[in-house]
């Protein structure tokens, strides 16, 4: 369990990186719900399943959603 | 959103991830989980069903009024009982106890199953309340 922990971590800071140097806005959006489902698993892994819960519903549901949502609005996404 | 496959899955997927929601909210004294939780699971639901069929079939069961009413009527319940349980054990009061009940039942914990069933209405709602907002920038 150790070594997974390690690996889903390696996992989280490279999705973080991705996010802030992704050109193309909506990949960043959907490179952010990845780290948001890593982040589940790692609560999970922290004895934290309340948490985890919350945030997968939360994290990699509805905050996509709206931020899908924003860019439709703003049309920030290129044809 | 004329998909067909969309909306047969949806019809199969939906009801489950509801059940799902009432039982974390129901649950949440007795394992992890709690009103926010399935709250969010519950709206979740509520967003992909609008998603899937569109807004024209969600107003018939889910409009403005019904929204506001049971928001309002589930923030005045929780005010309410949260407010008489701070009265009775802060005041020292020996006023009427909700029963306890048997530890491990559903209906044990006191007033934490009312208060979590307030909390799982108010937080449903408001994602969904976010979501049709960000939409169509009215409710």
């Amino acid at each position: 369990m150790e070594i997974f922990s390690i690996i889903m971590l390696l996992f989280l800071v490279g999705c973080s990186i991705a996010v802030s140097i992704t050109k193309n806005l909506l990949a960043s959006i959907i490179i952010f719900m990845s780290y948001s489902l890593i982040m589940a698993i790692l609560w999970e892994i922290l004895n934290a399943p309340d948490l985890a819960i919350t945030e997968a519903a939360v994290g990699a549901g509805i905050t996509t959603l709206l931020f899908v949502l924003t860019l439709k609005r703003v049309r920030g996404v290129k044809k | 959103m004329n998909d067909i496959i969309l909306k047969e899955i949806g019809k199969i997927v939906i009801p489950y991830i509801q059940i799902f929601g009432i039982y974390v909210i129901f649950n949440g004294h007795l394992s992890p989980g709690g009103g926010f939780s399935g709250g969010t699971v519950i709206g979740a639901s509520l967003v992909l069903y609008k998603l899937i069929y569109g807004p024209e079939m969600i107003k018939k069961i889910i409009n403005y009024k019904i929204v506001m009413h049971s928001m309002s009527i589930a923030l005045l319940a929780y005010g309410i009982l949260k407010g008489y349980s701070f009265i009775t054990g802060g005041a020292d009061l020996h006023l009427f106890q909700i029963p306890l009940g048997t530890p491990g039942n559903i209906l044990s914990g006191g007033l934490l199953l009312p208060l979590n069933i307030a909390v799982g209405i108010i937080v449903g709602f408001t994602i969904f309340a976010f979501y049709s907002l960000f939409d169509e920038g009215e409710l």
